[in-house]
């Protein structure tokens, strides 16, 4: 900006409206100013795509600047996108987790893919976001969710988090087994198979939580295995959990090919030592059994 | 609007510049946002002779290969890294790779709060790999240990934050010209009776040289801490499997300290009082006043022949080795076994001494201004050549699978002949961690006890404990918040292209791992609130 020239300057006027840079008059200047700052501007306008990316890797402070460029700030993509950003955009603090619930409820109406990722967003506010998580409201909305849209992928993730909260957080059913008959039930609502596996996961852990014979536990890990593709450290440990729960159980055909398992899948870990030392019990069991025949 | 010939001489020619400035953006402009130079700063405390010039040389050969970045090392002395660490990353001032470890007191939650989960890209193979045994291996599965430390140390079991550079172990470093003087021979100690041994010859030498006398053990706080976790670890490691509910033969800090404030283990158990036990006759033989000095007192106080033996971990062996003007062994330190007086009867068998844990972890920071190149000095750092470079520049052993370790420290490598369960019972958390130092003189003072100690803990323990337990979950719930977002956004980029499926894929990891981290969460509530104390 090297053309500070001209009458304009001269009369000491036009700074405010870009008109320094020539000596047009003033109107001419303003016009071709604000088109300049435009052009750049409508250029650079951001898409939803970016806006999503920069949420997918935890940028939500930048995702909130680029969707307050767009043009449709009604758009409900828009609108979910902000909302999506806000429950990560530091300091959250309830008031602001409240306006991202009005804007959820905004988009919740109705019944596409959008509706059901808000809905479902909305009932995670309750669950977990929250200073004071509200667990019964969630399990209601999720319940709401799971009757009006039963096939959505959402709905039935958020079965998931209802048997969760069933198992653990509710306060009723209160006793350990009447909690986990009733998120067995679930079960059969869910149609997906992996979060078929994550619920039966959860079964098995919950029942170890809540102290259960281990054979109805072992069977939901069992399940949980057999479906396959748990998660990163998860998958290490249900092996391993497996294993050593057959061997408390007496059920030892079961613990040893899991604990052979193990060893040919993870045979740098820390535990394999724990392993072989039990397949030695195994082994040693195995010959007082032979020894104490007949 | 009517123009004179001025004006529009001067609009031609402001079009000119702009038609000119246009086409030279597109065209001439170089390089592009992309390809511009940036510089990632990786920090970390090891200023040990030996590290520095290991990632200085893994910096060098990735410069040589991406010209565009610069690598910056920072080294940060240990003793004000918590302040740099705790400043530097609410300021937004933290350098993009930065070492963290959970045993430093008062910055539990800063994996939650400031580091990037790394675990989809773990999932994936190291591309750094390529053309070596470890080619295709999702990147995870190439370090010795499966990154499993780094799973205990993460706030969310669903999730992996950092990492690691080098396998730790603890040995006991022997001065061999010393030993021979104060035995007659240069043979080392094979058991823990041997020990003892010893300990009684060096009494006999103090009073037949007349110098000062030499103690059987480098003393300091640190030297002190690691060797009574390494001797309590061991004698509670039967007590390991009977917490061990869900049978995954690890054990959570979490568990632990729920287990504590459930009833199923205290201070007063019998296997945890005889480790006591062992580790206030341990302290005896390290000089007086030792819990007031640090690490280096006790490097200096070996390096000038006052002590015989030094118990530290790998870590310091090349500053050993370079400093030393007699000649080191590195032994393993000789267990306690199952006829030992004081903890046999609580000995379940051999326990792990380090070997096949990997340590030095390296962390994402979530500001970083460059994850893409972060992550790919990451991926480089930790490949077979990464590794290669920081083993032979370090004198350390190497975390990744298949690196050649040189033969002067093949010695510091365990087999996997020894249970590994959990932590020791001394740093289950920051608060407990607290109390327990600073009760321990305690036990190990002129005037301490097994009794006198357990009784102070018993006092401050519940309260501690309960509060370790209420910020791991905090933590937790702190990285699982940032989650629910980021599903929505991955299913929201998901596809039929690539990248696409690429999406697809870490929205399902990422609601299997949400869900198991969230279920953990709601069991920990469950244990605060049935074990709270009555009002």
């Amino acid at each position: 900006m090297i053309l500070a020239t001209g009458n304009t300057c001269r009369r000491g006027a036009g700074f405010h409206h870009g008109a320094v840079l020539f000596s047009f008059p003033p109107p001419f200047c303003r016009t071709a100013a604000w088109w300049l700052l435009l052009l750049p501007a409508a250029a650079a306008e951001p898409g939803l795509t970016s806006v999503w990316q920069d949420i997918a890797e935890s940028r939500s402070h930048l995702a909130l600047v680029q969707l307050d460029r767009l043009a449709d700030q009604n758009d409900r993509g828009a609108q979910l996108a902000r909302a999506a950003a806000m429950l990560d955009d530091q300091p959250v603090t309830d008031t602001g987790l409240r306006e991202a619930e009005a804007l959820l409820v905004a988009v919740a109406g109705g019944t596409d893919e959008l509706a059901a990722q808000a809905t479902y967003l909305q009932t995670r506010l309750y669950q977990m976001h929250f200073a004071q998580p509200d667990f019964p409201k969630a399990a209601e909305l999720l319940r709401a969710l799971a009757a009006r849209l039963p096939q959505s992928h959402w709905a039935q993730l958020g079965l998931v988090k209802l048997g969760l909260l069933q198992l653990y957080a509710l306060p009723e059913p209160s006793g350990p087994a009447a909690r986990l008959a009733v998120t067995e039930a679930l079960l059969a609502r869910i149609t997906e198979k992996s979060l078929q596996r994550d619920l039966h996961l959860q079964l098995g852990l919950a029942g170890v939580f809540w102290k259960q014979p281990l054979a109805g536990v072992l069977e939901h890990l069992l399940a949980a295995d057999r479906i396959g593709g748990v998660a990163g450290q998860a998958s290490e440990d249900l092996i391993a959990q497996i294993a050593e729960l057959s061997f408390r159980d007496g059920q030892d055909a079961q613990a040893r090919q899991y604990y052979e398992r193990y060893l040919r899948e993870y045979p740098t870990s820390g535990r394999c030592f724990t392993v072989r030392v039990r397949l030695q019990m195994l082994d040693e069991r195995a010959a007082a059994a032979k020894g104490a025949r007949p | 609007m009517n123009f004179g010939r001025r004006e529009k001489i001067g609009l031609g020619f402001f079009l000119l510049c702009y038609l000119t400035a246009v086409y030279w953006v597109w065209t001439r402009s170089s390089p592009l946002i992309r390809e511009r130079p940036v510089t990632i700063r990786i920090a970390h405390w090891q200023i040990e002779a030996g590290p520095p010039d290991g990632i200085d040389a893994i910096i060098r050969r990735y410069e040589a290969l991406h010209p565009r970045v610069k690598v910056e090392q920072q080294l940060i002395p240990g003793i004000v890294y918590k302040q740099w660490l705790r400043s530097n990353l609410a300021g937004g001032t933290g350098a993009d790779i930065i070492e963290w470890g959970p045993w430093i007191e008062g910055v539990r939650d800063v994996p939650a709060r400031y580091f990037e989960p790394i675990t989809a890209a773990l999932a994936l193979p190291n591309p750094y790999n390529g053309g070596t045994p470890l080619e295709g291996v999702p990147w995870q599965q190439t370090f010795k240990d499966g990154l499993g430390g780094q799973r205990t140390d993460s706030p969310d079991p669903g999730e992996i934050f950092g990492v690691t550079l080098c396998e730790v172990s603890v040995r006991l470093f022997c001065n061999r010209e010393l030993l021979r003087e104060v035995t007659g021979s240069t043979r080392i100690p094979q058991t823990f009776d041997d020990m003892r041994r010893i300990f009684g010859q060096l009494d006999a030498y103090n009073l037949r040289s007349g110098r000062q006398p030499v103690m059987a053990l480098a003393g300091a706080k640190d030297n002190n801490e690691w060797l009574q976790e390494y001797l309590l670890m061991g004698v509670t490691m039967g007590l390991n499997f009977t917490l061990d509910d869900p049978g995954s033969l690890f054990l959570a800090n979490r568990q632990i300290l729920a287990a504590y404030l459930e009833g199923r283990w205290n201070f007063r158990r019998p296997e945890v009082k005889a480790g006591f036990e062992l580790m206030r006759e341990i302290g005896r033989h390290m000089k007086p006043g030792f819990q007031q000095l640090s690490r280096d007192e006790a490097t200096r106080e070996f390096m000038h022949g006052d002590a015989l033996f030094i118990f530290t971990g790998t870590w310091d062996a090349t500053s050993l080795r370079r400093l030393a003007s007699f000649t080191i062994d590195a032994l393993r330190f000789p267990q306690p076994t199952k006829d030992d007086p004081v903890v046999g009867r609580y000995t379940i068998g051999r326990f792990a001494d380090g070997g096949g844990v990997t340590a030095m972890a390296m962390h994402l920071n979530k500001a970083s201004p460059h994850k893409a190149e972060t992550l790919d000095f990451m991926r480089f750092m930790t490949s077979m050549q990464g590794s290669q470079l920081f083993t032979d520049g370090s004198g350390w052993l190497p975390a990744t699978l298949g690196v050649k370790i040189p033969p002067e420290i093949v010695s510091f490598l365990s087999p996997q002949d020894g249970y590994a369960l959990c932590q020791p019972y001394s740093i289950i958390g920051s608060n407990a961690t607290m109390q327990f130092s600073r009760n321990m003189h305690l036990l190990t003072g002129e005037h301490g006890s097994v009794d006198k100690f357990t009784a102070a803990l018993d006092e401050v323990m519940p309260e501690a404990v309960r509060s370790d337990l209420q910020s791991e979950l905090r933590s937790l719930l702190m990285t699982i918040r940032t989650q629910d977002g980021r599903t929505i956004a991955h299913a929201q980029l998901s596809g039929a292209a690539v990248a696409g499926r690429n999406h697809a894929v870490l929205r399902e990891v990422m609601e299997c791992g949400e869900t198991i981290s969230e279920a953990t969460a709601l069991q920990m509530r469950c244990q605060l609130e049935q074990t709270a104390p009555t009002k």
